[in-house]
């Protein structure tokens, strides 16, 4: 479904990543993990049309969206939710969602869907999406994602700044999404939260991928473990 | 003094309406346009002649909207391009240099074509009473038009997916381009709508006193002190800002003196700065 193939890029010409070469099947959940500065954040922006990459190349359904602005590759199907959620403050929690699904109305299954998943979001309905929670404003960010029935939803560090309980709570809902067939890609500093949801992974350090493998592969790597698991 | 306030409140719309074409354009886009009053003189003169050439009243105003539209879309399509590669103070300082060469180019032409020429719309019938006021029907013709003219818009922002769109934009334009959204294309829809809006002020202004084509400056100043007293990027602080700096105009003008109205309101505006800096609806970034 996601094919990337030595990718580099950066700011101002300083690459951050480095011939990055990954791929994300249908129906799968891949993570690519590392530590605080590995270049997952750059690498997300660069994949979702925020940035655009200095040399390599990025296939989305066996379509070239290599430099591709986001908000084509948005309407595409390929949905990206920022560690930062860029939510709009001043906009209802309703606005927010219906806005997801911009420039097309909302179905009202996938609205259910959505609500069904984030009971929190019903309730607070009117509320401005500025007053919301940490934990409420990441619901939001995803909800307003899966809005458009994207066919892959790309998380960049979705446990950011949230409660070990809440950041829980948001991979149980993802959890959900997934077994009803979503697939997705995944950064997250809180490895053993994304070792229980994905079923493959890459390690980025340094802004080059230097191990992938199957959770089960990553999780019996003794270097993994040390590293990122808190196991010596 | 409640003849003062009515007054004002008529003044003040047409503030209000000046001012969200000025705001959104600079809430959306970071773009200072300097040449909005010159938008609005032009589309006086269109209509003016459209009138002289025989075109019935609604018909001209039409064609005057039209051509301010036009000329708000002339502007993304050509000097506001070079603005667009820019970002943050640099992209104001441009914009505002470039329009204001716009601004100038327009007001220089207009005034060797037509030094003469004056937009002056006359509603007939008597004058109506309102609050024991006798209110001049032009008056309350473009009162009544900019009313409508707010009540579209805010129908427009609140209830349109179009209207949700673009004040995504205005919010955190990003986050507007993660969903699909091209914050260009809000932008150039905006330049028209303004344009549109400076035409309409022009048309409705021409109801109450007359258009000429030293105008333009006087406009784009207004709008200027009412936007930045509303607060940036806010429709409803737009129209808050014009009905109260509307009525301390006239009341000004009308207890000191003409001369000073515009140094009192440029007095309120420096004033709302120092307390509010980012204006009476604004939103801390």
């Amino acid at each position: 479904m996601l094919e990337v193939n030595g990718l580099s890029a950066g700011y101002q010409g300083n690459d951050v990543v480095h011939d990055v070469a990954f791929r994300v099947h249908q129906g799968e959940a891949v993570m690519i993990i590392g530590s605080n500065g590995a270049g997952k954040t750059t690498l997300f922006k660069t994949l979702c049309g925020l940035l655009s990459p200095s040399s390599g190349k990025v296939l989305f359904e066996g379509g070239d969206i290599t430099g591709i602005p986001a908000e084509r590759i948005a309407r595409l199907g390929m949905r990206f939710v920022s560690a930062a959620r860029h939510l709009f403050p001043r906009m209802t929690i309703e606005e927010n969602l219906l806005l997801g699904a911009y420039p097309n109305k909302p179905e009202p299954e996938t609205m259910s869907i959505v609500l069904d998943l984030f009971p929190r979001l019903a309730e607070r309905w009117r509320q401005r999406a500025g007053t919301l929670s940490g934990g409420e404003q990441q619901m939001l960010a995803i909800g307003r994602a899966l809005m458009s029935n994207p066919r892959l939803l790309v998380l960049d560090e979705p446990s950011t700044g949230l409660a070990p309980l809440v950041a829980r709570a948001a991979y149980e809902a993802l959890n959900v999404l997934r077994e009803r067939g979503l697939t997705v890609l995944v950064t997250e500093q809180q490895v053993p939260l994304a070792m229980a949801f994905c079923d493959r992974g890459y390690v980025l350090e340094n802004g080059f991928i230097r191990l992938e493998g199957t959770t089960e592969q990553l999780t019996a790597n003794p270097a993994i473990r040390s590293a990122y698991l808190g196991v010596t | 003094m409640i003849a003062n306030i009515l007054d004002g409140i008529v003044l003040g719309l047409q503030f209000g309406l000046l001012a969200t074409g000025l705001t959104l354009i600079y809430g959306l886009g970071g773009v200072l346009n300097l040449g909005y009053g010159q938008i609005a003189v032009t589309s006086a003169m269109a209509v003016a002649l459209a009138m002289e050439a025989g075109i019935p009243i609604l018909p001209a105003a039409a064609l005057g909207l039209l051509i301010g539209g036009l000329f708000g879309l002339f502007l993304d399509l050509t000097i506001l391009r070079p603005v667009y590669r820019l970002r943050g103070e640099a992209r104001v300082l441009l914009s505002l240099l470039l329009t204001l060469g716009v601004s100038f180019i327009v007001d220089g032409f207009l005034n060797w074509r037509f030094p003469l020429k004056t937009l002056n719309l006359h509603i007939g019938g008597g004058a109506v009473e309102i609050l024991g006021v006798p209110m001049r029907r032009g008056s309350l013709v473009a009162s009544a038009i900019t009313l409508v003219t707010f009540a579209g818009l805010f129908v427009f922002f609140g209830r349109t997916s179009l209207g949700r769109a673009i004040r995504s934009v205005i919010e955190d334009e990003e986050g507007a381009r993660l969903i699909g959204i091209d914050p260009k294309k809000m932008l150039r829809l905006i330049l028209v709508l303004s344009g549109v809006l400076a035409a309409l002020v022009a048309v409705t202004r021409s109801m109450v006193a007359p258009v000429d084509t030293k105008s333009g400056l006087s406009i784009t100043v207004f709008a200027l002190i009412v936007t930045v007293v509303g607060g940036l990027g806010n429709v409803v602080g737009a129209l808050l800002a014009g009905i109260i700096l509307g009525i301390v105009n006239v009341i000004a003008a009308d207890f000191i003196g003409s001369y000073i109205s515009l140094i009192i309101l440029l007095v309120a505006a420096a004033v709302t700065i120092l307390i509010r800096p980012t204006g009476l609806l604004g939103v801390k970034e």
